[in-house]
């Protein structure tokens, strides 16, 4: 906790126009008889009001647990060991469990991936959208029924009365994502947060999807935290990137600065999987290196056992993320640096 | 309409399987050795008599035939008599299987509503005091014979305590019977408005039912508790609690999922304790249709096996029919 | 010399309890060369897969010829005959699935050598090399499949297909359920070792990244049909079909500040195989569709050198857009960016 100054929101404006606020957010699993696993370290991150964040990190980095941790729902025997999450101005590790639950899905909503699997197989489309307008708002049935079949228009689903009657089972994936983002707008929330939601989906539908997203959210002015592993799609529909590595930030910065001068190696070698050139990829990607163990390092810079550029330091002394420019931190003794 | 169809294609397998299983059934009971026709003599029987008996009851004929001969008399309704009771077996099925339905049906009735929200509750709460019960319940009710945990029930609550009326069958010799409609003693009491009768097989159906019913709830139970996890640890339910729907309402959406299962296992119940119920019924010798089926398998007296096979085949069948409607009506993916 | 020559394959899958079929692939050809890499891409429901399961005589073709260095595959001649074993070999999309989790990793790539009865000294040694030339270190041999990361499993699923020296080796998405450095890196092993044992690739993906640097050649499926074949830089940079270009501006590449010219964009999604649209397959979502698209499927035409197409407006789809080619004006920018921070020499 030496690292007093990584909460990346300075030179932003006054607090009132924050979100979403992380500061130092840990999540700890305990493990029988073994040290306790950290799903999350030290997580420093503020969303704005109707900023798109993009979270990227690899399966396992902890993208998911911060969105858990958000949501109030880390899966026990996990639990916030440090850090506070503070959503307009509410600390929410001060809500009790039905005051968190109330603000899930009215004031935070989800966006999910494989929908076939996650909506209820024995209700229809327009209950399950039906529920949430039911617990979380005061409505009649009518309404809730004429506000159901208007989200369904929004999201642009043809034949969007026929469809209230269909069930997950008889929609396609791209219609079954366009239902899970009704739901998730259903009580207009202020913030949502995308976990990996178009990732089952083929190319041209997820552009869709990705498309629709975009402009929902951008007329509503909601804020969004957009998790993924394709760096690709925050280059396109984020305002901001941070990227997540064995439970740590490693590097945030906004979107142009971001993708023109990316400074951590990892960053680097996530960008260098799209390069064709040769040498580029030889580099950052090691080539035909033989692969020993390339896990997080529980010692010293977590990335060391697959950083091209690792040295001695890396190997005994944690980097603290550092604010190099304005807005942009990276958490690394060695950054790349560019002319 | 899909239904209908459904229902249609299952119909006209239900003829050939129950020829089907009245064959092996058949051909098991020929290959028990004894001797109906010595059987029904006695021990003083000459020879002369004992070959006459075999030619009028056409045990002389080979096994083909014989099976032909019944099939044709099964196809009239005719399912012969019993030499024991010397009653045609149609008559006598027809009081004793209703004894035996009442007996189960109710048994599974409070089966049911001991291990699903045992099993709910357990699987909602793993740390409550109900799941530890449950779990001990389960293992305890797993273990113990049905006959055994009768004897017990008669003993404390006959014996000693003298609450209930002796386990000497469905109703009191002093009571009039209520006219027969359905064969359930409840039901027809009711219709007749023959309020003793009513009182007095319901305090006969007491122990039985509460033994059947305790046992059984234990598979119940299990399949309940076990199921519901899985399905509160699915990702509709993780999902549900990202919305923001009330614990209640995840539950809710977790037994629904939950159901086939349960109800699949009350089937397997049902169809099993049809027969499986026989130890039950001889220790308060309820006159049931398993009871009837034993003492035919053990006196050779084929008619009484082969009409309770048949009629339980035919009730099997009903029931997975019905448990398949169950299904098109809960599970959406499988009409 | 073609090691691989697909005509006009036809699969189709009766539904069972129905009288519908399912229009999996419906007349495909093509053919691969040694040490090639063709990709097939296509979306979900494009038949894709299928192909790469007949090319394997993993199921027979419901009609349509397919060809293993001039012997006609089928009826007793399959995977499993000997003068085809080991000869082709297949990497599956899920590395976790496709290893026995009781196995060590030493076993696993041993498997194929079993099978083709080679001596146990000589498969030791085999193991070994393979293990080396995937970038395995040997430690690793000894470890369950469980123990180890997903890129390294599917390196071993890798070596695995290699030790045989196959001619051909399908690739069914092999990186699609990895992540992306994890991709990058399988990618860059497979070419490394195509160009080592010249080996032949029919890679199936919709990764279109790893398609554009791995493969010399693309055939572009909608429908179990092919609607665009090309060289990979010629139909990344000019595609002449309007699902190529649909495609191909669906991907999204990690620079801001380039985006492919999504002038066409597609409306709803791929129609179900089992209703087949009469004519052009697309017709129903094309924004240039026109009155013979829906009559008649528009015939194969050649636009250039080992490109052809199956599209009446070919021609217009192709001058769409000058500068299409994202790919090739990322790399512009990638070398600049990621450039930064390497020695000149090249080495740490």
């Amino acid at each position: 906790m030496a690292e007093t100054m990584e909460n990346p929101k300075a030179g932003l404006p006054d607090a009132a126009d924050m979100l979403l606020e992380c500061k130092g957010v840990s999540v700890s699993f305990p493990r029988y008889g073994a040290p306790v696993s950290e799903a999350l370290r030290d997580v420093s991150l503020d969303i704005r009001r109707g900023e798109v964040l993009g979270l990227v990190g690899e399966s396992g980095s902890g993208k998911t647990m911060l969105s858990r941790a958000i949501m109030g729902l880390v899966p026990p025997p996990g639990e916030v060991t440090a850090g506070t999450i503070r959503f307009e101005g509410k600390d929410l590790g001060k809500l009790d469990e039905e005051q968190l639950r109330r603000m899930r899905g009215r004031d935070i909503a989800m966006i999910i991936s494989n929908p076939r699997g996650e909506l209820d197989p024995l209700q229809t489309v327009g209950q399950q959208i039906g529920n949430v307008l039911r617990h979380h708002l005061n409505l009649t049935r009518r309404q809730i029924r004429e506000r159901a079949l208007d989200l369904l228009k929004q999201v642009s689903i043809p034949d969007p009365q026929r469809r209230m009657d269909a069930y997950p089972h008889e929609l396609s994936g791209g219609m079954a994502q366009r239902v899970v983002i009704a739901i998730a707008l259903a009580c207009s929330p202020r913030f949502i947060i995308s976990d990996d939601a178009t990732s089952g989906l083929d190319v041209t539908v997820q552009a869709q999807v990705l498309e629709l997203i975009r402009s929902l959210v951008s007329e509503r002015g909601t804020s969004m935290m957009f998790i993924t592993r394709d760096i690709g799609i925050t280059a396109h529909y984020c305002d901001r990137i941070a990227i997540i590595y064995a439970g740590e930030i490693v590097e945030v910065a906004g979107r142009e600065v971001f993708f023109d001068d990316p400074q951590h190696p990892y960053t680097v070698l996530l960008l260098a999987a799209f390069a064709q050139n040769e040498r580029l990829r030889r580099y950052w990607l090691g080539g035909d290196k033989v692969q020993e163990y390339t896990g997080p390092s529980p010692v010293g810079c977590p990335f060391q056992n697959r950083c091209v550029r690792v040295e001695e330091r890396c190997r005994g002394e944690h980097p603290a993320l550092l604010e190099r420019q304005p807005g942009h931190f990276v958490r690394c003794h060695f950054p790349v640096e560019r002319p | 309409m899909q239904i209908l169809t459904y229902i249609g294609r299952r119909l006209i397998f239900v003829g050939p399987q129950l020829v089907g299983i009245l064959l092996v059934t058949f051909l098991l009971l020929k290959l028990i050795p004894g001797d109906p026709a010595v059987m029904m003599l006695g021990p003083f029987a000459t020879d002369d008599g004992l070959a006459r008996l075999r030619t009028e009851l056409g045990l002389d004929r080979s096994i083909v035939e014989q099976f032909g001969i019944y099939l044709w008399r099964v196809l009239h309704w005719d399912l012969g008599t019993s030499w024991q009771t010397t009653m045609p077996v149609t008559s006598d099925l027809a009081q004793r299987f209703p004894a035996t339905l009442e007996l189960v049906t109710l048994s599974l009735l409070l089966a049911l509503a001991i291990g699903m929200p045992l099993g709910v509750v357990g699987a909602r709460n793993r740390n409550g005091i109900v799941r530890k019960f449950a779990d001990i319940y389960g293992l305890a009710a797993g273990a113990l014979p049905d006959f055994w945990f009768g004897l017990v029930l008669i003993f404390i609550l006959y014996t000693i305590l003298g609450v209930v009326p002796a386990p000497l069958g469905r109703l009191d010799f002093t009571i009039i019977p209520p006219p027969d409609v359905t064969g359930s003693l409840l039901i027809d009491s009711v219709i007749s408005g023959n309020w003793p009768a009513l009182r007095n097989a319901a305090g006969h159906l007491l122990l039985p039912v509460l033994t059947l019913g305790l046992i059984n709830a234990a598979p119940i139970l299990k399949m309940t508790l076990s199921t519901m996890e899985r399905m509160l640890e699915a990702d509709f339910s993780r999902y549900a609690e990202m919305c923001g729907l009330p614990p209640k309402v995840v539950a809710r959406k977790a037994l629904r999922n939950s159901l086939p299962s349960v109800i699949t296992i009350v089937s397997v119940l049902y169809g099993f304790l049809i027969g499986g119920a026989v130890l039950v019924e001889i220790v308060f010798s309820w006159g049931g249709a398993g009871q009837y089926a034993v003492q035919g398998v053990l006196n050779a007296d084929l008619n009484p096996v082969l009409g309770f096979v048949l009629y339980s085949a035919i009730l099997s069948l009903v029931i997975y029919l019905i448990v398949d409607l169950i299904y098109f009506a809960i599970d959406p993916r499988t009409r | 010399m073609s090691v691989l020559t697909v005509d006009e394959l036809v699969q189709h899958f009766p539904i069972a309890g129905s009288k519908s079929v399912v229009r999996a692939v419906n007349g495909v050809s093509f053919s691969l060369d040694k040490g090639e890499t063709l990709a097939l891409v296509g979306e979900s429901g494009s038949g894709k897969t299928t192909i790469g399961r007949c090319v394997l005589g993993l199921i027979e073709p419901t009609d349509g010829r397919i060809e293993y260095n001039g012997m006609a595959l089928g009826g007793s001649r399959t995977i499993r005959s000997p003068e085809l074993r080991g000869k082709l070999q297949l990497v599956f999309q899920e590395p976790a699935e496709s290893l026995n989790p009781r196995m060590r990793v030493f076993e696993q790539i041993d498997e194929p050598l079993r099978a083709l009865k080679v001596a146990r000294a000589d498969r030791e040694k085999k193991v070994r090399q393979a293990a080396r030339r995937v970038g395995l270190a040997e430690a690793l041999l000894e470890r369950y499949p469980a123990e180890i990361s997903m890129g390294l499993q599917q390196r071993v699923g890798v070596a695995r297909a290699m030790i045989s020296d196959p001619e051909i080796v399908v690739l069914d998405e092999p990186t699609s359920a990895l992540d992306p450095t994890a991709r990058a890196e399988i990618i860059d092993l497979l070419i490394r070792i195509q160009r080592e044992q010249g080996t032949a690739y029919l890679f199936i993906s919709h990764d279109l990244s790893a398609v554009r640097h791995i493969s010399h050649r693309i055939a572009v499926l909608y429908l179990g049909k092919i609607v665009e074949q090309g060289p990979s830089a010629k139909l990344f940079a000019q595609p002449s079909h309007p699902y190529s270009v649909a495609l191909l501006s669906s991907v999204l590449l990690p620079n801001p500040r380039i985006r492919a010219g999504g002038r066409i964009r597609l409306a709803g999604e791929i129609p179900s195989p089992i209703n087949l649209p009469p004519a052009c397959y697309l017709a129903g979502r094309c924004p240039m569709v026109i009155d013979p698209c829906r009559e008649k499927m528009p015939p194969v035409e050649t636009v250039g050198e080992h490109h052809s197409v199956r599209c009446y407006r070919h021609a217009e789809v192709a001058a769409l857009d000058k500068d299409f080619d994202s790919f090739g004006r990322f790399q512009a920018e990638a070398d600049r960016i990621l450039g930064a921070g390497i020695p000149a020499s090249g080495t740490v």
